[in-house]
């Protein structure tokens, strides 16, 4: 297993600390040695981010970018009239889905429904990636939101797991 | 000669008051007052009454029963302009100056939404298609706003799409990420998007200022858009779109369990399809 180390993670940009800061935040890992500017060891770095992130760049980055930027002109049908791969990161939009459901996508797989061929839009990896590793790298696709889109997408996994209305 | 020649005129005017005395009765019955107004947005409630909002109010019209049905209070220049029916049936109203209200069949009054809403820019109101507490509000300056909680709290999920929205609907049409679809007619055509709000995206071609649209519940891929008065069927979600002849400015729609797919029109009349498919007046 690659152990992401923090002078990778800064060489990758600002805001690519931005995030890293913000997602041990959400696992609660301790920080101290980054925010003091003191060199963090890979002893800091939350195992299942590590995790997530080689993960994301065995299975996910080839097609929506290894910062999440996606596939260029996303927003429109390619000339084989499939849906090209969206961004991940804050300009995208899968921070608007609940934990549940990005397991769903990512295990399952989607076709996009005006997709003018019939495979998938997204490929399944139910058979290629185990549930820790799916969830390992929803945790990882975290850290390329800005801090209003986690916040959001808590919310929208706090609501997909409650009964409509008992809010 | 003189009198030779008014004596026709004479006779000619006496006929057509008589015409006149004979038919003012048939076409009072056919066409009262409140009939003859621009129907400006359509709903069906629980007992399959259609809703119809006027220029000069709101009426419940069940087989030839019109009831009016006051409006709720609200501050002069208010304008109510949006109807939706929600998965449990209540009937919501919203426009500018009006926000969001929703009908309580039982005590027949309005209960104000608007709480947590600036009621001023309110334009158009969606109901989901099937969670009853979950509402969408489009406020034209800022945006799509989202309720979970039957209208007790509204929170901002987006600015929507590019355009401004005149009308849109959510639909339970297949295909979504999450539980449906949001339609949204925009002064460009046909906005669309998942109701995740994860991209509003063109639904197909068709170009113009939408001012009503409506999906068939029954088959959610058929969706009806007016533009410019010209009425415009999908048959598959919004990818395509084809003009629909309808005799007369249809202004707007909605889908009645008993009648189908209903016309309100600029000159007042509502229309539905007849059994050999001809539009014809819901009162015949």
């Amino acid at each position: 297993m690659v152990i992401c180390s923090p002078v990778t993670l800064l060489a990758n940009g600002h805001l690519f600390m931005n995030k890293w800061v913000a997602s041990l935040v959400l696992f609660a890992a301790p920080v101290a040695g980054m925010t003091s500017g003191g060199s963090a060891t890979s002893e800091s770095v939350p195992a299942k981010l590590a995790e997530g992130r080689q993960v994301y760049e065995q299975s996910c980055a080839s097609c929506h970018g290894w910062q999440g930027e996606g596939a260029a002109n996303w927003q429109k049908p390619d000339e084989a009239g499939e849906r090209p791969p969206p961004p991940h990161d804050e300009t995208g939009h899968i921070w608007r889905h609940s934990d549940a459901m990005l397991f769903r996508m990512i295990a399952e797989g989607w076709r996009h429904p005006f997709n003018k061929t019939d495979r998938l839009t997204m490929p399944a990896f139910r058979d290629t990636l185990t549930d820790q590793e799916i969830q390992a790298v929803i945790e990882y696709l975290k850290t390329f939101w800005d801090e209003d889109q986690r916040r959001y997408q808590l919310e929208e996994s706090q609501n997909a797991t409650e009964p409509e209305g008992s809010s | 000669m003189k009198t030779m020649v008014n004596h026709p005129g004479i006779l000619l005017s006496v006929f057509f008051l008589l015409m006149l005395a004979v038919a003012m009765p048939a076409a009072a019955q056919a066409q009262p007052a409140d009939h003859s107004r621009q129907v400006k947005a359509l709903a069906t409630n629980a007992s399959g009454a259609l809703l119809v909002l006027r220029n000069g109010g709101l009426f419940a019209l069940e087989g030839q029963a019109v009831t009016e049905v006051p409006l709720p209070p609200a501050a002069s220049g208010a304008e109510p302009r949006s109807l939706a029916r929600g998965a449990d049936n209540r009937i919501y109203l919203a426009g500018p100056g009006l926000g969001v209200w929703r009908y309580d069949s039982a005590s027949e009054h309005w209960q104000s939404l608007n709480d947590t809403l600036t009621e001023a820019g309110i334009t158009a109101i969606a109901a989901h298609a099937t969670q009853p507490n979950t509402l969408y509000a489009y406020h034209e300056k800022d945006g799509m706003f989202r309720s979970r909680d039957a209208g007790v709290e509204w929170v901002k999920v987006d600015s929507g799409p590019r355009e401004p929205v005149q009308a849109f609907l959510h639909s339970d049409m297949p295909g979504s990420m999450e539980s449906g679809w949001l339609f949204a007619g925009t002064t460009r055509g046909v906005a669309r998007s998942m109701d995740c709000f994860c991209f509003w995206g063109d639904a197909g071609e068709l170009r113009g200022a939408v001012s009503a649209i409506a999906y068939d519940p029954e088959a959610p891929e058929n969706v009806y858009a007016v533009i410019e008065g010209q009425l415009h069927h999908s048959p598959d979600g919004g990818e395509t779109w084809a003009g629909v002849d309808v005799a007369g400015v249809v202004t707007a729609l909605t889908f009645s369990p008993t009648q189908g797919l209903v016309l309100g029109t600029g000159n007042g009349d509502l229309l539905a399809r007849d059994a050999s498919g001809q539009w014809a007046s819901v009162h015949e």
